[in-house]
């Protein structure tokens, strides 16, 4: 009989029932596999592996529910009546019939795609658990060249542009920003979302390549579903600080380029997070603008009543109403990160050079409390202000300084963020290679290595909590640090030393023993072979066997429980011995090569 | 060129229309052909220069044949007419340069001179460039003239009368009428377009019960997040994160799989970062992970390795077991084959492959007697009953029953009246020409020598001391033997033995006998000569077994380092494989009284184990390995050869290949 013998007449069962392979599934739910492959991407649906591979090893395997989920879809209807409006549109245009080709064009069948992320978020947590790689993609795209006649429509950059424009103000005005990083492949950011850690990675401010090897279609497809669910979180994370949420802009700030400062300031000043200052700003502003500014003026003014009129509901009270309520209800409302968060850069005002990435900067800097210019039109204060303490700058010389202010090269905000607090900035100083930069997302202690600045920065944050001036050499948390390695060392090793100095007595003894029984055999008198056995030869022996023994009682023991593991344990146990020593050569390649960092800088 | 296309057909009518003639085409030519023919005049007629004779007298010719000639033909005197000396690229340009008019200049190459056209003619040729026609005054969409008349002619092309359809309105028209109205009625077509709904909404309300907010469909296996970058990957890490050149250059040598993704790099300031090149590639392959790459619940172990290891009583609490080497029996000067433990635990008896046994005394290590034998021993075992001091050694094909001469005077008299043969006893239970076994008297020291038909490998005493066994592992029918010591009979048990026999063991309390061959173990009762039970090793070869003192539980040891426990009363297959030594296990031993064992291999180890039995059957033998004893060292690929327990003490007697027995204790 072969092995998977069905008899007639007998229902399929089991994992023969229960998988389908891609191609069937796609034969049995009657579309393409470009539509099969859309649908998978919107509806979420992703291939299972099942117990035993019933068609083969090497096919993609759908679970039959899954497949019967996407059937009942009515998006499958709708991507057929699409299929066949496109036909139509191509035959009227075959038979050269403009007219109906047009109605037709105009006619198109739409979809909505609310429904299904409803469906596979039926909360709003798990739409913003599973935001990390909509973000990732959208800003992405919003960072892609925005080229008339490429394979990206500009409308979908420019609409990435702006849903990631508004998460960040978001972000940033409501203080939710954790971590940042600055990387090779771009800038991370972590926030904290109803306690949600979303991370995300935003490239480089820098003209991106469209490279040949991806699949357009399929990273479209994608993004088409991250648009309208970053659009539907957008809206949720506006609407719940009381904002309207396809928020109006003002048009001036847009076109320069400063729509994320823009944005900011719509949150700011209906959230009624906007500092004092801000006020100040506004003034200093008006100081300063020119004539040719003067004349924009009246429109500004128009667009902030326009904006103003929108926002009523919300902004009724006035904003002296707002200040209080700023004052009472929110401070409590915020949990003790956020309001260090807040107040890290708090009466701190930034002006960023030009060469410097702004947006990141713009969004980062805010999100911790400071207030930000930039060099350019649009700014809310110029490089000239009095008030400015950090210049933020990256260039190899500064021409004109002004005293009041520190220069700084932009590492430093970032690190201040990850380290929460403000970092001695003489070297961020200009022209000098910053201190190495640090991942805030790896947990020193459990990978095994800390590398120095890391313990600097400890060492500082500790000394500022405490109030104490950090020691330069070895602190003294450094060494209780040490000393409980030790400890934790030490237990582990206790047993094995004391069977081991029990051994040495032992063997001492027994040789002791059989010295004498020699010297009996021999006939030596007793007394007259006493100043014999102190020779030297034997203790430089027991010293060294002393010390291989050490290692091999470990060893012992090791083999010992090794020997009453079941076989499965044991191959567990040997699998995650494996890893660790990974890990330990890991960490010992980095020290490694620090140390011959360190010997090369003394030799220089 | 049209131009002289014409004036060279008009040339060929004048050649042709008056050819006797010869006279040059003058402009007193034009008005008689005007006359001739209306068309040609009309043609010609818009310009005055083609009445102008062509220069060229040669004919219809190709003007290639003269190419090389310096004339085209000849005038009306007869002289050559001489081609003009061409201008050369760089005159024409300068001339054009010069000229404003030069762009209207074509060079006639037929009459090999230069024309200039005019106004008019560029105006006719601009028109037939663009597809019109080339004088202006042709309206090419005049009005139709009928220019038949149909009043009153009597006769129309048709004369049918009039079809009533042309008056009545159409029916299908009508209809299509009535649809769209039913449309427009019905709101089917929509004149005003519809209103654009915001995109976005408020999708999720607080408000929604959380029993409607389940997902629907399959559990939903969330993917797993992109990994967080570490140090390495930051624009500017620590100088240990970048990899050396040679490093570098050493990845080029891994498999590509195995090559890391990412190599470290170190700019020195934000503003030297490029951007990075597959970025958009990185993003791609995200997408292609969260929708092609089949997702299973995967348990990740995220326990303490240690954790795994099972929690066994503290050795501390199974005291007393050997430990360390308390004293070493040197003497012999080959590898020391066997050792045997006297009952009352004060000798030891130790046969080595040099062809010497001898007996020591275990508290001091004084060696009390040396027998050379002259072969290699194989086996040696006391009797165990403390009042016949009988040492039992396997050489070769002989079995040597010696008497140790311990014990009193009483003793040695009933010793030496039982290993005192007459004569030689020959069994002849079978007809071969050799017989199985032979009681000889031996006179060299004094005891008996059994002869076996060929190699004995081991000799084993039953309890009471009268009975022992004898294995010859290549005497296939007759590989096991019994033999009688007060009777001096020898006899064989079983007709027939399935595998290759390595040892036989009898049972420490009841009628029950133990033969291991290589696979398996066999059990049998003795009283009613059948196999009871079959215990199957599932190991590759078995090297020895000992049995528990309690009887139910056995021990065997294999050539591949497992030992194997079996619980006899709770299956044939071993409760418990310990997978020891790397090498060959060559002998495990159980203690007598202490709950103790050990196993001893060609690793030049041996291990110490406690192993508790419990009289509840419910409860299953408590095994916890105790101590690893080393102190043999490896001659000749061998290790530790044997191991005894002593009878009374927790102390375990090694025999190494380094001819050193050794005695550990507690």
């Amino acid at each position: 009989m072969p092995k998977h013998y069905r008899p007639p007449g007998k229902k399929k069962e089991g994992n023969a029932a229960r998988y389908i392979t891609r191609t069937k599934a796609v034969h049995y739910l009657q579309t393409s596999l470009s539509s099969f492959r859309k649908l998978c991407i919107l509806k979420g649906i992703f291939p299972r592996e099942p117990k035993k591979k019933v068609e083969g090893n090497h096919k993609t395997y759908y679970h039959m529910k899954d497949i019967a989920f996407l059937a009942h879809d009515p998006l499958i209807e709708k991507f057929r009546d699409i299929r066949a409006h496109k036909r139509k549109i191509k035959k009227a245009l075959a038979k050269k019939n403009r007219d109906q080709a047009n109605r037709l064009l105009s006619q198109q069948p739409k979809y909505k795609l609310d429904r299904l992320i409803l469906e596979r978020y039926p909360t709003f947590v798990d739409a913003l658990r599973d935001l990390d790689d909509c973000l990732t993609m959208v800003h992405l795209f919003a960072a892609l060249p925005a080229v008339e006649g490429e394979r990206i429509q500009v409308e979908r950059i420019h609409s990435c542009r702006r849903l990631s424009h508004q998460w960040q103000a978001f972000i940033s005005r409501t203080h939710k920003l954790r971590k940042t990083f600055i990387s090779v492949k771009g800038i991370y950011y972590q926030a904290e979302v109803e306690g949600q850690k979303i991370t995300w990675l935003t490239p480089h401010a820098l003209q991106q390549v469209l490279t040949d090897d991806v699949d357009f279609n399929v990273m479209l497809t994608f993004l088409e579903f991250y648009e309208a669910l970053l659009g539907f979180v957008n809206f949720k994370l506006y609407h719940s600080i009381n904002l309207n949420y396809p928020p109006i802009l003002d048009p001036r700030l847009e076109a320069l380029a400063a729509e994320l400062y823009a944005l900011s300031r719509y949150v700011a000043t209906s959230y009624g997070a906007q500092p004092k200052n801000v006020q100040a700003i506004d003034s200093s502003q008006s100081d300063q603008t020119d004539a040719g500014k003067n004349e924009t003026r009246p429109d500004e003014s128009e667009l902030r009543l326009a904006q103003l009129q929108h926002q009523l509901p919300a902004n009724e009270p006035g904003a002296l109403m707002q200040m209080v309520e700023d004052a009472t209800s929110k401070e409590d409302d915020d949990d003790d990160e956020t309001k260090e968060c807040k107040y890290l850069f708090k009466d701190m005002k930034f002006f960023l050079s030009r060469e410097v990435p702004r947006e990141s900067l713009l969004f980062v800097i805010p999100a911790f409390g400071g207030v930000v210019s930039w060099h350019g039109d649009g700014s809310p204060f110029s490089e000239a202000d009095e008030d400015i303490m950090y210049q933020i700058v990256d260039r190899p010389v500064q021409g004109h300084l002004f005293l009041s202010r520190e220069y700084i090269q932009p590492q430093w905000v970032y690190d201040c963020v990850n380290a929460r607090m403000i970092l001695p900035t003489e070297p961020y100083a200009v022209g000098r290679i910053p201190p190495p930069h640090l991942s805030p997302f790896v947990d020193n202690e459990v990978e095994g290595y800390v590398p120095e600045y890391a313990e600097t920065i400890k060492r500082l944050k500790a000394s500022a909590k405490e109030q104490v001036l950090p020691l330069p050499g070895a602190g003294s948390d450094e060494l209780d640090n040490s000393q409980n390695l030790l400890v934790e060392g030490i237990i582990d090793r206790a047993e094995a030393i004391e069977a081991e100095e029990k051994k040495r007595k032992l063997s001492m003894l027994e040789k002791q023993y059989r010295d004498e029984l020699n010297m009996e055999f021999k006939g030596i008198n007793y007394s007259a072979s006493l100043p014999n056995r102190g020779s030297s030869d034997d203790n430089v022996v027991e010293e060294d066997t002393t010390t291989t023994n050490l290692e091999q009682i470990a060893e012992d023991a090791q083999n010992r429980s090794k020997i009453s593991m079941s076989r499965k344990k044991r191959k567990i146990y040997e699998a995650m011995q494996i890893s660790k020593e990974r890990k330990k050569a890991n960490v010992d390649l980095l020290k490694e090569r620090k140390k011959k960092a360190e010997e090369q800088g003394r030799t220089r | 060129m049209a131009r002289t296309k014409k004036s060279n057909r008009e040339n060929q009518d004048g050649n042709f229309g008056r050819s006797d003639a010869l006279e040059p085409a003058h402009d007193e030519q034009g008005s008689p052909r005007e006359e001739d023919d209306e068309h040609h005049a009309a043609e010609e007629s818009d310009s005055s220069e083609d009445e102008v004779a062509p220069r060229n007298t040669i004919g219809d010719v190709p003007l290639e044949w003269y190419k090389e000639e310096e004339h085209i033909g000849y005038d009306i005197s007869g002289k050559k007419i001489k081609k003009q000396t061409r201008k050369d690229r760089i005159d024409s340009f300068l001339a054009g340069a010069d000229d404003s008019k030069s762009w209207r200049k074509i060079f006639d190459e037929y009459n090999d001179e230069e024309v200039e056209l005019t106004k008019e003619e560029i105006g006719i040729i601009r028109r037939i460039l663009k597809g019109k026609t080339p004088n202006t005054e042709v309206d090419p969409y005049a009005d139709y003239v009928d220019w038949f008349v149909w009043e009153d002619k009597g006769h129309p092309l048709s004369n049918a009368p009039e079809p009533k359809r042309r008056f009545i309105p159409s029916k299908w028209e009508h209809k299509k009428v009535l649809y769209h109205l039913l449309q427009f009625a019905r709101g089917w077509i929509k004149f005003d377009k519809p209103e654009e709904e915001p995109p976005f909404r408020l999708l999720w309300d607080d408000d929604s019960n959380l029993a409607d907010s389940r997902r629907h469909g399959l559990s939903y296996i969330p993917a797993p997040k992109s990994k967080l970058p570490g140090h390495e990957e930051s624009y500017n890490p620590s100088v240990e994160y970048i990899p050396t050149q040679e490093e570098i250059n050493s990845y080029q040598l891994m498999y590509e799989e195995d090559r890391p993704k990412f190599i470290p790099r170190r700019f020195e300031s934000l503003r030297s970062v490029p951007a990075y090149e597959s970025a958009l590639k990185e993003g791609f392959d995200r997408c292609l992970d969260l929708y092609l790459c089949p997702r299973t619940r995967k348990k990740r172990l995220n326990i303490d390795p240690e954790a795994l290891k099972p929690k066994l009583p503290s050795r501390k609490d199974l005291r007393p077991y050997p430990t360390i080497c308390y004293l070493e029996y040197r003497g012999h000067i080959g590898p020391v084959k066997c050792i045997s433990i006297e009952t009352s635990g004060q000798w030891i008896a130790s046969g080595s492959t040099d062809g010497t046994v001898r007996i020591w005394e275990i508290e001091t290590g004084r060696c009390l007697k040396v027998w050379d034998v002259g072969e290699a021993v194989q086996h040696v075992a006391w009797n165990p009953l403390p009042e016949l001091p009988i040492l039992a050694i396997s050489l070769g094909q002989d079995v040597l029953l010696l008497n140790t001469g311990l014990g009193n005077d009483e003793e040695q008299l009933k010793v030496k009246e039982l290993l005192n043969v007459a004569e030689p006893v020959i069994t002849d239970d079978a007809s071969d020409s050799t017989p199985t076994v032979s009681w000889i008297p031996y006179t060299k020291y004094g005891g008996i020598r059994l002869k076996h038909f060929k190699a004995v490998s081991t000799v084993e005493w039953h309890r009471k001391g009268d009975y022992f066994t004898t294995v010859v592992p290549s005497g296939d029918s007759r590989a096991v033997l019994l033999h009688q010591l007060s009777k001096k009979s020898s006899h064989n048990p079983f007709k027939k033995l399935h595998g290759l026999p390595v040892s036989a063991v009898f049972h420490p309390t009841r009628s029950i006998f133990f033969v291991a061959t290589k696979k398996h173990v066999r059990v049998y009762d003795l009283v009613k000569t059948k196999l009871i039970k079959k215990l199957e090793a599932g190991v590759r070869e078995i090297s020895s077994i000992s049995i528990h003192p309690g009887g139910d539980n056995v021990i065997v040891g294999s050539k591949e380092g497992k030992m194997c426990w079996f619980d006899m009363d709770l299956s044939s297959q071993p409760y418990k494989t310990l997978k020891i030594h790397p090498k060959d296990i060559t002998n495990v031993a159980f203690h007598r009284s202490y709950p103790l064992f050990a196993s001893c291999s060609d690793d030049c180890t041996a291990y110490v184990f406690h192993g508790m039995v419990y009289s509840d059957l419910n409860q299953n033998p408590l095994i916890v390995p105790l101590e690893i004893l080393r102190g043999h060292t490896s001659s000749n690929g061998r290790g530790v050869l044997d191991c005894k327990f002593h009878p009374r003490q927790p102390w375990l007697f090694t025999a190494g290949a380094d001819s050193v027995i050794k005695l550990y204790c507690h």
